[in-house]
């Protein structure tokens, strides 16, 4: 029989707030251990959570970023649970009312088709504290940090909607794009600020069954995700095949085997409304208010780049998926660089030069302003494209302007027809074997030529002008 | 050692030279947190827990000059009043007033048995940061006093937002209307349902309070509630709910009473939590995390009625200044009593601890049985001037 998969998401995304969900402290998870702590993320008896309005605010624009439906009113709920990384015994998390509802992220999937995965709601909800599992001699101990406890995070809940492990590492990757457009967080799976479980569950394809789903965590990057997805579809397929009752339970994934293992369940019950966190209303004026503040999203800048730029929808969708690459391209080009050359140069040398020095466009010292110095020198003709990627590489290192670096170190390209002239008699004088292949219609010899002469320039030969004189003096002698 | 108190604290004066409470002696309970000292709310549970700051009442007394005497003994988490000494230190003068966590009606009870004068504030009017209860959503923090003006005085020196908990209520209180001069002008409500399947005393002395005042010339008009039985269904449910669910931050695993021997964490918190709560609390317990996993549909049924019960008692109230409800004033003797015992008591005081309304308890006089004054929320000022003329009235009768 042919199985296809069922695949809903959780993902927790841990938003960048200078504070914590329910108190003032430091929301720095890697401080020395248990420095960001108070009554209230300890959640000592007495201790009164207090909502913080910018983790409201940013988990609300992440919502609207999404094109998900904030709710008019949303409550927490004490999620109740056992596990010594939360030990008051619940977790504050909206179960019954959620922030939002709906919303949804189109992909592409294998197949070149599109794909509309839909989002059922998006929840707020604290982080628990983290375990650290380590060895006293050869005892082993356990010891937990609270500097994550009451960390704001969000939960985006989707339908179950995907059919591949492809289809979900692409909507991870455009959900990451999203997320990091509105500024709500990093997302970095590697280190934790988005984690990933996967329900999934199988059934003959054609069919509309829903079966018993298996729950997989411990993903720590997308290709993890589709990874652990693909063995798990094929795990549960063999079992059914097999006769085998799936049941309910969480797998972790093992990176290193490549495999998903049973873990033990944790006891877990319903939820009950806290009656100590008073519910959040929000007003349509509120919610236009923060839709105000929502930047171009991915999508929509795509479209207006290949519209006011006529780039292809590909090179479009490359430039959008970082919002700082595309404003870096946008810039280049309101700087008068043509469209093609701040296309090529922002993607293959600007973007490598700075992943390679580990920066970051928007703050690197190569600005638009002082490449676009360059580009027009290139532009110009006045340097070759060799030439300007010593510049770009000198621009990294000083603060001079590319024209002053091309003034000092005599990059400027060899123009002048008199002086070009007299290397290329130079190299067809030591080269005669070249010339008769070229008499002889030898295609490649021009380019060794060519070669020849701008090695004798050292470099600095504009090659279209040599293409020019050589033609000429071949036909004159 | 002191039969009232658990804790005396050994420096009592106010740090202050003044202030609206400066003289003002105040007994606390171990449910109130007072940074350093053993407020474990007299549970096992929370054996050797220390609070790290006060209260928002412990700080506001404080501030307006109170000296503060120390922790009254209480029952394991201030629920129900067996084994409590709520009361004792005013009606001993060791103390001028005492604050007493109410969950059910326990400050209410306490000051009735006391002879002396309790308030149950309004939600949202007195900080609840630093209160250790067993239900979020009906625990307030319960004043008790010899005369509605200590009360008075009292409320005003602790009422208000704190910016810390934030279900307090922002806006301003609303304006009230002035008070009746004498007991003619006066209308109070009284259900006739909520009189059913009282104690004999109880009914009697209730009734002859109500002739008192109704000869001074106060209306009393009836106003049928035929849903009434339901307040100890709702409290009975959603209280242990909310109990059960969030009991869990008295994990005694950071603090609190730990029995040996556990193979591991998991072990370790079933065996810590079975040992630590008494027999009482942990039948509230057990009933919540019946109703929580087994029988969830009800707890929502009951979250329900309770919603419609606050709104038909709110429609009751623009008719009336007050309802008069009757009010347990003695408590069986004995440390210990099973959950029924230890709720029975309180049959008349759920209806405001249920609908978040302010509740007034009078002491009684001579031949008239102790009274309860349920006011409209955030009205409580007015109930306590009310509830002084009202009282005034039933002495002149002796």
């Amino acid at each position: 029989m042919d199985f296809e998969a069922v695949i809903g998401l959780e993902i927790h995304v841990e938003l960048n707030c200078a504070t914590k969900l329910f108190c003032d402290c430091p929301n720095r998870p890697g401080d020395e251990p248990n420095a960001n702590t108070c009554p209230t993320c300890l959640w000592m008896p007495g201790a009164a959570p207090r909502l913080s309005q910018a983790a409201l605010e940013k988990a609300a624009l992440l919502c609207l970023g999404l094109g998900s439906e904030l709710q008019p009113l949303s409550a927490f709920d004490q999620k109740v649970y056992y596990y010594p990384d939360l030990p008051k015994g619940y977790q504050l998390s909206q179960a019954h009312l959620p922030l939002s509802r709906g919303g949804s992220i189109t992909v592409t999937n294998e197949q070149g088709e599109a794909r509309t995965l839909r989002i059922h709601h998006i929840h707020m909800e604290e982080d628990v504290a983290k375990l650290v599992h380590e060895l006293e001699g050869r005892q082993p101990i356990s010891l937990v940090d609270f500097n994550r406890a009451g960390a704001p995070l969000v939960e985006i809940v989707t339908e179950p909607d995907f059919r591949t492990p492809y289809e979900a590492m692409e909507f991870l990757k455009a959900l990451r794009t999203q997320v990091r457009y509105v500024g709500a967080s990093e997302c970095s799976m590697e280190n934790g600020t988005m984690r990933v479980d996967a329900n999934i569950s199988v059934r003959p394809r054609g069919t509309d069954q829903m079966n018993t789903k298996v729950e997989v965590k411990n993903m720590n990057s997308v290709r993890h995700v589709g990874d652990a997805i693909a063995f798990e579809t094929a795990r549960q397929s063999a079992a059914v095949q097999a006769g085998e009752t799936v049941v309910q339970h969480t797998r972790l994934w093992d990176p290193d085997k490549k495999v998903t293992l049973p873990m033990r369940a944790k006891f877990e019950g319903p939820c009950v409304p806290d009656p100590s966190v008073p519910a959040i209303e929000l007003t349509p004026a509120w919610i236009e208010s923060l839709r105000a503040r929502l930047p171009e999203m991915p999508t929509a800048k795509a479209e207006r780049l290949v519209k006011e730029h006529g780039i292809s929808a590909e090179d479009a969708a490359f430039l959008s998926a970082d919002t700082d690459v595309a404003d870096y391209f946008e810039a280049l080009t309101a700087q008068g660089v043509t469209t093609k050359m701040a296309l090529h140069w922002t993607a293959t040398q600007v973007l490598p030069a700075v992943r390679e020095r580990g920066q970051e466009i928007s703050a690197c010292s190569v600005t638009p302003e002082r490449l676009a110095g360059l580009l027009t020198l290139l532009a110009r003709d006045e340097i070759n494209a060799n030439a300007a990627r010593d510049v770009l590489v000198a621009l990294f290192e000083s603060d001079a302007s590319a024209e002053t670096i091309v003034n000092e170190r005599g990059f400027r390209q060899i123009s002048d027809t008199g002086e070009l002239g007299a290397l290329i008699d130079q190299v067809l004088a030591a080269e005669p074997a070249a010339l008769a292949d070229v008499r002889n219609g030898v295609g490649k010899a021009m380019g060794f030529l060519i070669g020849q002469v701008m090695q004798a320039s050292q470099g600095k030969a504009n090659p279209k002008l040599i293409k020019e004189l050589l033609a000429k003096k071949l036909k004159t002698s | 050692m002191s039969p009232i108190y658990r804790f005396e604290n050994p420096d009592p004066a106010s740090a202050l030279p003044d202030g609206p409470l400066h003289g003002m002696r105040v007994a606390l309970q171990s449910t109130v947190s007072v940074a350093g000292w053993p407020t474990d709310a007299d549970s096992a549970a929370l054996t050797d827990f220390t609070a790290l700051e006060d209260a928002t009442v412990v700080q506001r007394l404080r501030q307006a000059g109170a000296a503060l005497t120390g922790l009254t003994r209480a029952s394991e988490f201030g629920f129900g009043l067996h084994g409590s000494q709520a009361g004792e230190a005013v009606r001993n003068d060791v103390a001028d007033a005492e604050l007493v966590l109410d969950m059910m009606g326990e400050c209410r009870v306490a000051a009735a048995r006391a002879g002396a004068f309790g308030l149950l504030p309004s939600v949202g009017l007195v900080s609840r940061l630093g209160l250790i209860g067993l239900i979020p959503s009906m625990e307030r923090c319960g004043l008790l006093a010899r005369s509605c003006d200590t009360l008075s005085t009292l409320l005003a020196a602790l009422a208000g937002p704190d910016g810390r908990d934030l279900t307090l209520e922002e806006a301003p209180l609303p304006s009230l209307a002035p008070l009746p001069k004498d007991g003619h002008g006066v209308t109070l409500g009284v259900i006739p349902q909520a009189l059913e399947g009282l104690p004999a005393a109880q009914a009697e002395g209730f009734r002859a309070a109500l002739d008192r005042l109704a000869a001074a010339g106060v209306t009393v008009r009836e106003l049928p509630l035929p849903e009434y039985n339901l307040f100890d269904l709702v409290h009975a449910i959603v209280g242990a709910v909310e109990a059960s669910s969030c009991a869990g931050r008295y994990d005694s695993v950071r603090y609190g009473h730990r029995p040996p021997g556990a193979k591991d964490w998991n072990e370790m918190y079933l065996s810590a939590r079975g040992a630590a709560f008494g027999t009482c609390v942990k039948s509230f317990l057990v009933q919540g995390a019946f109703f929580q996993f087994e029988r969830y549909a009800a707890y929502e049924n009951a979250c329900r009625i309770r919603a419609r019960l606050v709104a038909a008692v709110q429609q009751l109230m623009p008719q009336v200044d007050a309802l008069a409800l009757p009010l347990a004033d003695r408590v069986p003797e004995g440390a210990t009593a099973t959950l029924a015992e230890t709720r029975a008591p309180f049959a008349s005081t759920l209806l405001a601890s249920v609908t978040g309304q302010p509740a007034l308890a009078l002491p009684a006089a001579g031949a008239y049985g102790a009274l309860q004054l349920v006011g409209s929320r955030l009205g409580d000022a007015r109930l306590l001037a009310l509830g002084g003329m009202l009282a005034a009235l039933c002495r002149e009768g002796k």
